[in-house]
């Protein structure tokens, strides 16, 4: 079945592809006009970001000096390089029954299964079928995704489940642990296949029993994606042949 | 009189325009609108379109088009295979079993059968993604926004399928 639906995926793409143009034109054309009546409210609040990014610059160089000497120290083998695949987002299947993207990358462009998709602001999903030339994202909001993430500044572990809506759940929280709203939470990089770090969102309500989550990504203004691939090819199709 | 093979490619061709339409919709159905929260509530445009062929043109698309918009809309939406197809049978059955009552009905009673069946429709689907999934099933309250667009588009889509009907499908 799977295969049927990656012919079907592989078909139809390059018609989404003409399809999906005049609705990004309309929304690049939506958001150029926004853009540009906000643009000296934006232009300020860009350099004050500008002068607070720079301070952090400098401390981000002092802890890659300290921390390539420490690895130094340790004899520590380099991680793998991580490499991006960016792909068009042609297709966005919403709705109450699933929640998933269809993308123009596939396997000629080195996507594999697994592999996790990110847009500008954070987490998109994970690849959930592979074809040639097309890939279907499952994103976090599906029933069927399961993240393992951290929350919070003290990285409590949890698992992030979708559940159809636009605010997935944090599950497995330990319940002495605290979280509140405004804690950010981001992938873990537990079972392997998931760079540890990413950001996933931010917890918006904790009641009694569930703990919602705000995604970083604005879905409706994705037209672009960047499949994340950071060296973890032959365990991933390891996992995808068993 | 003898047709010629042009006329005779007309006239096929005029015959698949309601199959052709529907599956167009369900492209489109999963284009990204970027209008923010919509993603949440798409509609069945592939629903909308089944109910108005079954009632208006039974002789053009029966359950062999009921079923193939099914398969390819559960294969593009990444949904169950089976579970639109279940659907879109149900509606048909439903519809050609009580044709006779579709018969000089007003535009509001046609609206107000699809507002029953579409929420039928939906039901069953939203039971066979559950069924299957590993996951359990979604919460039923999300099912209203889809139900509930769906309902309010079928007289824009109505009006452009009559549209189509009167102009192309006259006389084929």
């Amino acid at each position: 079945m799977e295969r049927a639906r990656t012919a079907m995926s592989d078909a139809v793409v390059p018609l989404l592809r003409v399809m999906s143009e005049p609705a990004s034109a309309i929304s690049k054309a939506v958001t150029n006009f926004r853009e540009l009546a906000s643009i000296r409210e934006e232009n300020g609040r860009l350099r004050e970001e500008n002068i607070r990014l720079q301070k952090w610059q400098v401390v981000a160089e002092r802890l890659e000096t300290a921390n390539r000497a420490l690895n130094e120290l340790l004899v520590l083998s380099p991680e793998p390089a991580i490499s991006y695949v960016t792909a068009r987002v042609v297709g966005d299947t919403g709705g109450a029954f699933a929640q998933s993207m269809l993308i123009t990358a596939g396997r000629e462009q080195g996507v594999q299964k697994g592999q996790a998709v990110i847009a500008g602001e954070g987490l998109v999903g994970r690849v959930s079928q592979v074809g040639r030339r097309s890939s279907r994202v499952l994103l976090i909001s599906d029933i069927n995704s399961r993240i393992p993430v951290l929350v919070g500044e003290v990285g409590l572990r949890a698992m992030l489940a979708g559940d159809n809506s636009n605010r997935p759940r944090l599950f497995y929280l330990d319940t002495k642990s605290i979280v509140s709203p405004g804690d950010s939470v981001v992938t873990s990089g537990a079972a392997g296949a998931f760079l540890p770090g990413i950001p996933v969102g931010q917890v918006v309500r904790v009641v009694e029993n569930a703990v919602q989550l705000e995604p970083y990504i604005a879905r409706n203004r994705i037209t672009h994606v960047r499949i994340v691939d950071f060296g973890l090819g032959e365990i991933l199709s390891g996992l995808n042949s068993k | 009189m003898q047709r010629s093979v042009w006329q005779w490619i007309d006239i096929e061709a005029r015959k698949l325009l309601p199959f052709g339409l529907t599956f167009i919709f369900v492209l489109y159905g999963v284009t990204p609108n970027h209008v923010p929260g919509f993603a949440q509530v798409t509609p069945m445009y592939a629903l909308i379109c089944i109910y108005f062929w079954s009632v208006y043109r039974p002789d053009l698309f029966g359950y062999g088009s009921g079923f193939f918009i099914g398969v390819a809309e559960d294969l593009l939406t990444g949904a169950p295979v089976g579970s639109s197809v279940l659907a879109f049978l149900l509606t048909q059955w439903l519809i050609f079993n009580q044709h006779k009552f579709f018969y000089a009905k007003s535009f509001v009673v046609i609206w107000l059968v699809f507002a029953v069946i579409a929420a039928g429709a939906i039901l069953v689907k939203w039971f066979c993604v559950g069924i299957v999934s590993e996951f359990g099933f979604a919460r039923a309250e999300d099912l209203a926004g889809t139900c509930l667009v769906t309902i309010t588009l079928y007289p824009l889509f109505s009006w452009l399928l009559a549209k189509v009907q009167l102009t192309v499908l006259t006389n084929e």
